[in-house]
C-alpha cells in the first residue's frame, strides 16, 4: 500500500514535471531537436565593437559609453564575417549600470541590402546578461555583416534632456539552437521590464520589443489545468479534493503572476523616481517627456501675449499626438485643431494657424495664402521659429 | 500638506461618510470599511458638485466657495444619519476568534502586502508625475484645466459653433460633449493646492482605488460572505494589473465608473437579498450618477435599469415584457429601425447597417472577424487581468447551484451577460473593432463590469467552506450563515 501512494505520488511529480516542460516548451518556441546547450557560440567582446555615434573607451574587453551623439543616440556596431542568421538564433547582450532611461535597440545589415539597416527595440539589459530569440527578429535572415547596438531615450516616458547616463557594454553573444537559449529568451521576455508606454492605460502585452514569447497568462492557465487534471487521475481524487487543489493551484498561479507583474510594476516606477524624484513640482512640470512641444507651446505663448485682442488658435501638425499635446499646453489659451474646422468657414477677424513640424499645410507667398486640405486661407505669416510658424488673416487687428 | 489640502480632503470625505451613513445606519458586518469605501468616493463626487453649483464665477477659489455649502451638508445628512440611527442596536458584536492555520496567515501576509505595495508604488507614481496617459490630457483635464487657469467657468461647444462665438465666449475640443464632473473635482483639488499641479489634481485616482476596494469588501460581509474568502476576493480584485494601472496612471473616467457600478451592483444586491430600501436608493444614487462621469456610463444605467426594473416585476409580469420587447424587436427590424433614448447620449438610432449616436457618430453595423483575436488575446493572453478571465468560467459553472437557489444571483448574471453581450456587439460587429484590435478601448471598457463580474463570483462562492477547503481539518471557518456580524 505504502509503495503504491510513493509510486502514485513519484508518477504525479513526474506527469505534472512533463507538462509543464512541454507547455513552457511551446511557450519559448523550443526546437525539441535541439540539443540542451548550443553547439556554437559567438562570444563578441564589447572592446571590439566600433563606436559610431556617441563616445565611448575601452575597459579592458568591455566599451564605456559616456557621451551620446548630437541627435540623442549612440552606436556601437561590429563588422561580422558573413555569418549566417538560421545558424544563430539566440543573441545574449550584457550591460553594466545600463541606465533605465535609455531604450536598447539592436542594428544589423545583411550582406543582401548592404544599405539597408534594420533596427528593432530588444528587451532592457538590466543585471546580467539578457537573451532574445531572433528567429522571430523581422529581417533576421541569410548573411549578417554587422551587428550593433543603439540607445536613445525612452520614447513616449522620459525627457531627451535626463536620459543619458554613462553605462558599461560587457559583450553579445550568438548562440546556435539550444534548449537552454530558448528557456533563457523566454526567462528573459517574461521576467524582463517594460516601461510605460501610452497604450499601457489600455492594454498591458502589446510592447515595442520585438521577438517577444508569448504571455504567460495563457501557458500558465493551461499549465495549471492539466497538472490538475493529471493528478487528479493519477492519485483518484474525490470531487472535495479536486475542488481544494483546485482553488489551491489556481491562487498558487495568481498570486506567482502578480509577483511577477509587480515586480515589473516595480521596474516602471524605478524609471519614475529616476526622473522626477527629489525635485519640485516647477521642475517636474518642465520634464515632460515631450520637451519640444512644451517648448513650441512656450513660443506661441510668448507671442500670442504679445496681441492686443483675443484669438482662435487653430492648430495643426502631421502627428495627431503633437497637435492634441500642443492644445493642452497651450492652455487655457483658447485652442483647437485645423483638422476639424474641414468644411467650416473659419472668422477671419480673430483666427490664427499655428503649425508645427506639419508639412500638410503650404504657404504660397505668391497667393499670400495658406494651401492645404482643399482649403486656401488668405493669410499673412506673422511668426516662425524653427519648425513653428503662426499665420494670421491678412489686414485684421492683432 | 497645506492646511487647505487637508481640508480639501477631509471635508469631502466626512460628507461622503455622513450621506452614506443616511442610507445605511445599521453597524452590521463589514460597516466601517464599506462606509469609507462608499463614502470617499461619494464625497470627492461631491466635492465635484459643490464646486460646480457655487464656485463657476470664481474656480480659483473653488474651495473657498464651495466648502461651506459641502460643510453645510456634511452637518445636515450627519443629522440625519444620527438620526437614523437612533433606535437601532449600538455597538457590534465581534466574530468568535478563528483558529488560524498557518497556511493563511501566509496567504493574508501575501495579499496584503501585495495591495499595499502596489498601492504605495501608485500613490508615488501619481504624485511625482505629470498628467501622463493620453486622454487624461487630452480629453479629462481640458475642461478643468482651463476653467481654472482662466479663473472662471466657459461652455465647450462644438466646433462650428466655436467658430461664430468670440475668442472670450466659448472653447470647443475633441471631447467637448464629455461629462464635467471629474473636471469640476480636479477643479476642487486644484484650489486646494494653489495652482494647476497635476500629481495633487490626480490624486483622487490613488483615493478612488482605495475606497473601491474598502466598499467591495465591506458589502461583500454585509451580503454574508466570511472574512477569509472576502479578503481573497478583494485580493483577487485588487491585484488586476489593469485596475492597478487607472490608479497609477491617474487620469482617465474608467476606474471610476468600474467603482460606481460595482457599487450600485453591491447596493442593489443588498437590496434584493435583504429588502433594504436604503440599500436600492444607493444603487439608484450610483447608477443614476454613472452618465455623469463618462459617455458610456448612458449604456451601463439603461443596462442596469433595464434588469433591475426587470427583477421587480412579477412572474407573469416578465413574461409580458419579454413578449413586448420581443415584439418591439421584431417591428423595428420589420421597420428597419430602431431608436433608443439613452440619458447622455441623446436619441440613439439604430438601423440594419449602422447606429447612430449623437454624441459619438456613426458606427456601421458588419461582422469583425479580426477583431475576436483582440478580444481574446486581450481576456485570455495578455497580462491585463491575470487569470479572472479563466477563472470566471470554472467558478460560475462549479457554483451553478447557487444561482438555482439565489434569483439575486440569476439577475446579476443576466445583467453581466448583456453587458458582455453588448461588448462584443460593439466590438465585433460595429466600426469600434478597431478598438479592440488596437487595444486602445476593448480592456477599458470591460473593466467597468470587472468588480461586478468579481462580486458575482464573490457570492457564488458565499456558502464555500473555505476552511475545508484548503484544508479539511480546520476549524472554526465563518460561514454566510453564522451570527453575529463584526465592524471589519
Amino acid at each position: 500500500m505504502m509503495r503504491r501512494v510513493i509510486r502514485d505520488r513519484v508518477i504525479c511529480v513526474l506527469a505534472v514535471a512533463a507538462i509543464w516542460t512541454l507547455v513552457l516548451g511551446f511557450a519559448a518556441d523550443v526546437r525539441w531537436s535541439a540539443p540542451f546547450a548550443p553547439h556554437q557560440r559567438m562570444h563578441m567582446n564589447a572592446s571590439a565593437f566600433h563606436v559610431v555615434m556617441g563616445a565611448g573607451v575601452e575597459d579592458d574587453t568591455a566599451l564605456r559609453i559616456g557621451a551620446i551623439g548630437d541627435d540623442g543616440n549612440a552606436l556601437q556596431s561590429i563588422a561580422l564575417d558573413s555569418v549566417r542568421a538560421e545558424d544563430f538564433t539566440v543573441l545574449r547582450y550584457r550591460f553594466d549600470g545600463f541606465p533605465r532611461t535609455l531604450e536598447l535597440s539592436l542594428v544589423f545589415r545583411r550582406a543582401d541590402a548592404p544599405d539597408d539597416v534594420q533596427v528593432v527595440t530588444v528587451p532592457w539589459p538590466g543585471k546580467g546578461w539578457r537573451s532574445l530569440n531572433m528567429s522571430h527578429v523581422p529581417g533576421w535572415h541569410g548573411q549578417i555583416t554587422e551587428l550593433g547596438f543603439a540607445e536613445n531615450a525612452t520614447p513616449q516616458v522620459v525627457p531627451e534632456s535626463v536620459a543619458f547616463r554613462p553605462f558599461r557594454f560587457d559583450g553579445a553573444e550568438l548562440w546556435s539552437p539550444s534548449w537552454r537559449g530558448s528557456f533563457a529568451a523566454l526567462y528573459t521576455s517574461w521576467f524582463g521590464y517594460t516601461p510605460w508606454a501610452l497604450l499601457s492605460i489600455s492594454a498591458l502585452g502589446p510592447q515595442r520589443e520585438v521577438a517577444q514569447a508569448p504571455p504567460p497568462v495563457p501557458f500558465v492557465a493551461l499549465a495549471g489545468i492539466l497538472s490538475l487534471l493529471a493528478v487528479a487521475l493519477i492519485l483518484h481524487w474525490s470531487r472535495a479534493q479536486m475542488l481544494g487543489g483546485f482553488a489551491i493551484a489556481f491562487l498558487g498561479l495568481w498570486v506567482a503572476l502578480d509577483l511577477r507583474w509587480l515586480d515589473d510594476l516595480h521596474a516602471k516606477h524605478e524609471l519614475t523616481e529616476d526622473v522626477y524624484a527629489d525635485k519640485s513640482w516647477d521642475e517636474r512640470a518642465r520634464l515632460l517627456p515631450d520637451q519640444d512641444i512644451a517648448q513650441a507651446a512656450e513660443q506661441v505663448r510668448v507671442f500670442v501675449s504679445t496681441l492686443t485682442v483675443p484669438h482662435h488658435l487653430l492648430v495643426a501638425s502631421d502627428e495627431k499626438y503633437t497637435f492634441l499635446r500642443l492644445i493642452y499646453l497651450l492652455l487655457p489659451l483658447n485652442a483647437a485643431p485645423l483638422e476639424q474646422a474641414a468644411g467650416m468657414r473659419v472668422p477671419p477677424r480673430d483666427t490664427l494657424f499655428v503649425l508645427y513640424r506639419d508639412t500638410q499645410w503650404r504657404y504660397d507667398e505668391k497667393r499670400s495664402a495658406l494651401l492645404g486640405d482643399n482649403r486656401a486661407y488668405p493669410v499673412e505669416p506673422i511668426f516662425e521659429s524653427g519648425e513653428m510658424h503662426i499665420y494670421g488673416f491678412r489686414g485684421t487687428r492683432r | 500638506m497645506s492646511l487647505a489640502l487637508l481640508l480639501a480632503w477631509l471635508l469631502p470625505l466626512a460628507a461622503g461618510v455622513a450621506t452614506y451613513a443616511v442610507f445605511n445606519p445599521r453597524r452590521e458586518a463589514g460597516w466601517i470599511a464599506a462606509t469609507l469605501g462608499y463614502g470617499s468616493v461619494f464625497g470627492m463626487l461631491l466635492a465635484a458638485a459643490a464646486t460646480a453649483l457655487f464656485a463657476r464665477a470664481d474656480t480659483a477659489h473653488a474651495l473657498l466657495h464651495a466648502a461651506p455649502w459641502l460643510a453645510l451638508l456634511t452637518a445636515v445628512v450627519g443629522t440625519l444619519g444620527w438620526w437614523r440611527r437612533r433606535g437601532l442596536p449600538g455597538g457590534t458584536a465581534h466574530e468568535h476568534s478563528q483558529i488560524v492555520d498557518k497556511w493563511k496567515i501566509i496567504f493574508i501576509t501575501i495579499a496584503i502586502t501585495s495591495l499595499a505595495w502596489r498601492g504605495w508604488i501608485g500613490l508615488r507614481e501619481i504624485l511625482l508625475r505629470p498628467t501622463f496617459p493620453w486622454d487624461a490630457w487630452d480629453a479629462w483635464a481640458v475642461k478643468s484645466k482651463t476653467w481654472f487657469l482662466l479663473g472662471h467657468y466657459l461652455p465647450f461647444v462644438s466646433m462650428r459653433d466655436w467658430l461664430v462665438h468670440l475668442p472670450a465666449a466659448a472653447f470647443t475640443g475633441p471631447a467637448w460633449t464629455y461629462p464635467a464632473a471629474l473636471g469640476w473635482m480636479q477643479i476642487w483639488f486644484a484650489s486646494a493646492a494653489g495652482g494647476w499641479i497635476e500629481p495633487l489634481v490626480n490624486l483622487p485616482w490613488f483615493a478612488l482605488w482605495v475606497g473601491l476596494l474598502a466598499a467591495h469588501y465591506g458589502q461583500w460581509r454585509a451580503l454574508g460572505l466570511a472574512r477569509m474568502p472576502s479578503l481573497i476576493f478583494v485580493y483577487l480584485l485588487g491585484s488586476l494589473p489593469l485596475l492597478t494601472t487607472h490608479m497609477a496612471l491617474a487620469g482617465y473616467a474608467d476606474l471610476w465608473i468600474a467603482a460606481l457600478f460595482g457599487m450600485a451592483v453591491l447596493a442593489w444586491l443588498r437590496w434584493l437579498e435583504q429588502r433594504d430600501r436604503s440599500q436600492l436608493a444607493l444603487a439608484v444614487l450610483c447608477a443614476v450618477s454613472l452618465p455623469l462621469l463618462k459617455l458610456e456610463g448612458a449604456v451601463w444605467l439603461l443596462l442596469f435599469a433595464g434588469i433591475a426594473g426587470f427583477g421587480l416585476l412579477p412572474r407573469r409580469g416578465r413574461r409580458y415584457v419579454i413578449a413586448v420587447l420581443l415584439a418591439l424587436l421584431i417591428l423595428s427590424m420589420a421597420v428597419g429601425k430602431l431608436v433608443l433614448p439613452l440619458f447622455g447620449l441623446g436619441w440613439v438610432n439604430i438601423v440594419p447597417h449602422e447606429v447612430d449616436v449623437p454624441v459619438i457618430g456613426k458606427l456601421a453595423i458588419a461582422w469583425h472577424g479580426g477583431a475576436l483575436n483582440g478580444v481574446l488575446r486581450s481576456l485570455f493572453a495578455q497580462s491585463n487581468w491575470n487569470l479572472l478571465w479563466w477563472l470566471a468560467p470554472i467558478i460560475l459553472f462549479w457554483r451553478w447551484r447557487e444561482w438555482r437557489e439565489h434569483r439575486s444571483l440569476r439577475l446579476l448574471a443576466s445583467l453581466l451577460l448583456v453587458s458582455i453581450g453588448f461588448l462584443l456587439f460593439l466590438f465585433l460587429l460595429t466600426d469600434a473593432a478597431r478598438w479592440a484590435e488596437s487595444y486602445t478601448a476593448i480592456n477599458r471598457l470591460i473593466m467597468h463590469i470587472v468588480p461586478a463580474l468579481v462580486t458575482l463570483l464573490a457570492m457564488s462562492c458565499r456558502n464555500v467552506d473555505f476552511g475545508h477547503l484548503f484544508k479539511p481539518t480546520v476549524h472554526g471557518t465563518a460561514r454566510a450563515s453564522d451570527p453575529p456580524p463584526d465592524p471589519a
